[in-house]
């Protein structure tokens, strides 16, 4: 039941990551990861996926930076990002005042709805 | 030769020589004849000279020669002369001419009797020099108040006055002015001071101060009036000027919240203002002795003052009240000197109390704002815990929906590695936000330092590190919460350890450092590790921000931090990405916390 779509997962907590990479693929999606912001960027350009998850408190560069530099690069801009974090709705608020950006495409808060999830990304990439 | 008018040897030898003034007697072709031994003395040898020779040095008869005009009218006179003595010196003398006639009345002879009076002049002259300069103004009044003389100073001032009635010229008055002390100095003979305005030839108002002395006395009748008269304009306006900055100066004491004392040159109190009473509990109208200062002041403050120039500053200490309370104080001092005398002392105390208690207050609040914090964060935390935990669920379910084993397993270790953490976790938040009260006792600041160090040796040796205890220089014993300070050292060291195991640096070395700088106690923990970039940096005091993945909760440095802010001091880092860590704890003496009762 493979839909040949390909997800990044960008997390650095280890089990969280599992647990999304193991939901996605029991939902047809194809995955890759990443630990960290930076690698983010890399394993993004590498693997041009169809959708992005994205952290936001992590090691080395948070998830907010990540997301600036994916809208500005013109090869990773129009892959539809789904911001999953802890830091709850103050970081809806916080994007929505940075100047230029527009919001990313999905936003969820931890700990995670599945079926909202799922919904969500079907939406997006089908 | 024979004796010109008869007389007798004994008259011409004994008598004319007994004569203490200068007598000669010249014949009517100027010829001195006769003189005694009074007048060689004063003018040399006379025999055979003309009197204009012998007198005034020279080869004819004067201009306006007295000798001449008294053969020809017989009246006898009296000039003031200027000559020379025998030894060249230019002289003053009183010269009497006298004729004597024969018995017919013919004159052929005269006796010229000089007296010295070179001194006499030269004192007028400096009489007349001396009235004229001195710094102030002379006139001399007749009793009909009209100005018989004036000096110098006064001309200049009012232009030639001579003549005229003081009254008149001085204050364009028609008749004596009321109170007049020249008028009492008429009436009693007696020196008067008073005051007088006045206005110049300018028309500028001029302030005097006039003293009238009486002259000429006789049998208790004053003749004259000497008034003299100091211009005090100046003294006046300075004055005035000196008032208002007194003025000033005295409502500024008075209403100084900062407390001000003053002493004289002996040491005695002279300013005490109304702050400075209420700061030391002086109550009602007591009045503080010098010697009560010495305790009310730190020991050695006031000797310190009088031993130099310069201020002496004390930022914090205490002062103590009357009633042998401390209370905290700022205080300056310093030694009032004028022409490289000193006048006196002066100390400002500036009350800390107030101040103290904001920075209490401060205190407490950064403190409940980091609790407010750790909340706040708490939730971020309990949220990826429990994502996790249900991963480990999610895991867990589809596992066994599909007969996985593997999926079952990793579910199950997923669920306990979070457990764990959620363990861990709850442990160290509760240390952190109970506010557990920090217990302060005497301790050695070096020993807990060293203490750390032994505790972390085994581990920093296994993982290569060199882990080294320096202590610099003496370091007095401190109250500190022992505890506190030992797991904020245990903190720091565990995160140089783990930045040198993240470090791909062959040669791991930290440094723990204890010293001391102008009572602050400063703990120094410096790595060669890993090191931070800026975005770390930034958030390396929050709440459970962690690089150590796993491994950390992100409570370690906030509570480190806590603990040195409870005990009045500041956490500081300097870092470095790939160069190294350096986490430095600042423990002022003065703000440390008071020892606790056992």
């Amino acid at each position: 039941m493979s839909s040949g779509k390909k997800i990044l997962v960008v997390e650095d907590e280890k089990d969280v990551s599992t647990y999304l990479v193991t939901l996605l693929e029991d939902n047809g999606y194809e995955t890759v990861t990443a630990e960290d912001g930076i690698k983010g960027i890399d394993v993004a350009k590498q693997e041009k996926p169809d959708l992005i998850t994205l952290d936001i408190a992590m090691p080395n560069q948070t998830g907010v930076r990540t997301f600036r530099q994916y809208k500005e690069d013109e090869d990773l801009k129009a892959i539809p990002v789904i911001v999953i974090t802890a830091v709850g709705d103050d970081m809806r608020r916080y994007f929505n005042k940075v100047p230029g950006f527009k919001n990313p495409e999905g936003f969820m808060n931890k700990p995670i709805d599945e079926e909202r999830l799922i919904k969500m990304v079907e939406e997006l990439i089908g | 030769m024979t004796s010109p008018i008869n007389l007798d040897n004994w008259i011409t030898e004994n008598l004319f020589n007994s004569v203490s003034m200068s007598c000669a007697v010249v014949d009517t072709e100027f010829n001195i004849i006769y003189a005694n031994n009074a007048f060689e003395q004063m003018f040399g040898k006379w025999k055979t000279r003309k009197c204009y020779s012998v007198y005034k040095n020279r080869d004819s008869i004067c201009t306006s020669c007295k000798a001449a005009n008294a053969f020809k009218d017989g009246i006898p006179r009296t000039n003031e002369e200027v000559g020379y003595d025998k030894s060249g010196q230019r002289t003053n003398y009183l010269k009497h001419t006298i004729p004597v006639p024969d018995e017919e009345g013919n004159i052929g002879f005269l006796i010229e009797i000089s007296t010295d009076i070179t001194e006499t002049i030269k004192i007028r002259k400096e009489r007349q020099l001396l009235f004229d300069q001195v710094p102030c103004n002379i006139l001399v009044i007749d009793k009909d108040f009209n100005i018989t003389s004036t000096n110098k100073k006064i001309r200049e001032m009012f232009g030639d006055i001579e003549g005229k009635t003081c009254y008149q010229s001085l204050k364009g008055l028609d008749s004596i002015c009321r109170e007049c002390i020249a008028w009492q100095t008429f009436e009693d003979g007696k020196t008067h001071t008073g005051y007088s305005t006045v206005k110049d030839k300018s028309g500028k108002t001029v302030h005097f101060q006039v003293t009238t002395v009486p002259l000429e006395s006789k049998k208790g009748k004053v003749k004259q009036v000497m008034e003299m008269a100091v211009d005090i304009t100046e003294t006046l306006k300075l004055e005035k000027e000196l008032k208002i900055a007194h003025t000033f100066m005295e409502s500024m004491i008075a209403t100084s919240v900062d407390g001000i004392i003053g002493m004289d040159s002996d040491g005695e109190i002279v300013i005490f203002n109304k702050a400075a009473r209420k700061m030391i509990n002086v109550i009602g109208s007591r009045q503080v002795q010098r010697n009560e200062l010495d305790y009310i002041l730190p020991k050695g403050f006031l000797d310190q003052i009088s031993s130099g120039p310069g201020h002496v500053y004390l930022p914090e200490t205490d002062i103590e009240t009357i009633d042998g309370n401390k209370v905290p104080a700022r205080l300056t001092g310093f030694q009032i000197i004028v022409d490289d005398s000193p006048m006196g002392m002066s100390v400002f105390i500036q009350d800390l109390r107030e101040m103290r208690q904001l920075e209490n207050e401060k205190l407490e609040a950064e403190r409940l704002a980091a609790v407010g914090q750790t909340v706040a964060g708490l939730a971020h935390g309990v949220k990826n815990l429990i994502t996790s935990l249900e991963g480990g669920m999610y895991m867990l379910k589809s596992g066994m929906k599909n007969s996985k084993i593997e999926r079952i397993q990793e579910g199950m270790e997923m669920l306990g590695r979070n457990i764990e953490r959620i363990s861990t976790f709850v442990k160290e938040f509760l240390s952190f936000s109970k506010g557990r009260a920090i217990v302060t006792g005497l301790c050695d600041p070096a020993d807990i330092a060293k203490e750390v160090v032994g505790l972390y040796q085994t581990k920093a040796k296994g993982q290569g590190i060199d882990l080294q205890y320096m202590k610099i220089g003496d370091i007095a014993k401190a109250p500190m919460d022992y505890e506190g300070i030992h797991e904020s050292l245990t903190n720091l060291v565990g995160n140089a350890i783990d930045a040198c195991i993240m470090s791909d640096n062959k040669k791991s070395n930290i440094w723990v450092r204890v010293s001391e700088d102008k009572g602050v106690i400063i703990y120094e923990v410096e790595d060669n590790g890993c090191g931070m970039d800026y975005d770390v940096k930034k958030k390396v005091f929050t709440n459970f921000f962690t690089t150590k993945g796993l491994g950390g909760t992100g409570l370690g440095l906030l509570t480190t931090k806590k603990i040195v802010q409870e005990h009045g001091g500041k956490t500081d880092m300097v870092s470095e990405k790939d160069k190294g860590t350096t986490f430095i704890m600042r423990l002022p003496r003065n703000r440390l916390p008071k020892p606790a009762e056992k």
